[in-house]
């Protein structure tokens, strides 16, 4: 059996629950922030949605969402799927004396060779087009 | 905003300046001093100092004193956390709480 890996991050909001709880769960604030959010979406357990990046090269640039767990002020958590790579993001809030702390925690990736080439390809199509350039350089000039 | 800044994160950071990535490249190949450096590029001394600042300490160069010089070199396998192919997700998550951030501000206070 593969393990699978999980990424966390934590980052500290100069924000209340409340306000970074909207932000995290409406549609017109997420599409601002993470992705654009297409129509359809209700903020519902087992609900889908669809996120919308560049597409690429054999994929639209659809990442499909489901909500797996709403819990107002508290957590959020949805699947995250495109090809190759089938994963839950958690985001977690914990009120804190400056505001929020948000933890980010993406579980599932698994170290197989067939979802390397496909998730780690379209992953790195989401980043920004400045940090893809710096990429596209890198492999070129064959660094260490 | 704060974020813990983990060692991918600042390899990007540290590469996404052309200069410091021309640095960077040469470096990959010959072991030179801030005054070679500076010689080979159309940067003064100082500035080529505080680039290798910033890649020293995303672990990406490391610099051996020889008499009153100290030659700098590229960290093999610097770049092996890119490799990791979770990598592009902690960069997107980074990018995206940068942009939530940005989005908080802008936003009403929340009534309690």
């Amino acid at each position: 059996m593969s393990e699978t890996q999980t990424l966390s991050l934590e980052f500290e909001l100069k924000h209340s629950p409340q306000k970074v709880w909207r932000a995290i769960t409406e549609r017109e604030l997420l599409s601002q922030w993470l992705l654009p959010v297409l129509e359809g979406y209700r903020l519902e357990r087992d609900a889908p949605f669809t996120l919308k990046t560049e597409p690429v090269q054999g994929w639209d640039g659809e990442v499909s969402c489901r909500f797996l767990e709403i819990a107002p002020m508290r957590e959020l958590r949805f699947a995250w799927e495109v090809p190759g790579i089938s994963t839950t993001v958690t985001l977690t809030l914990t009120p804190t004396s400056y505001g929020t702390r948000l933890d980010v925690t993406q579980s599932g990736f698994a170290p197989t060779q067939k979802r390397e080439f496909g998730g780690a390809r379209y992953g790195w199509n989401m980043m920004s087009e400045r940090l893809q350039a710096l990429l596209d350089t890198l492999d070129e000039g064959g660094a260490p | 905003m704060n974020q813990h800044m983990n060692e991918p994160t600042a390899i990007f950071r540290a590469l996404a300046d052309p200069t410091r990535r021309a640095i960077f490249e040469r470096l990959t190949r010959d072991e030179l001093s801030v005054k070679q450096i500076a010689d080979a590029m159309p940067i003064s001394q100082p500035a080529v100092s505080q680039h290798l600042n910033v890649l020293s300490e995303a672990q990406l160069v490391s610099g051996r004193r020889q008499g009153r010089q100290t030659f700098y070199s590229a960290v093999p396998h610097g770049l092996q956390p890119l490799i990791d192919w979770m990598e592009p997700y902690r960069a997107f998550w980074t990018e995206r709480v940068e942009a939530l951030n940005d989005l908080l501000d802008q936003m009403e206070e929340e009534e309690p």
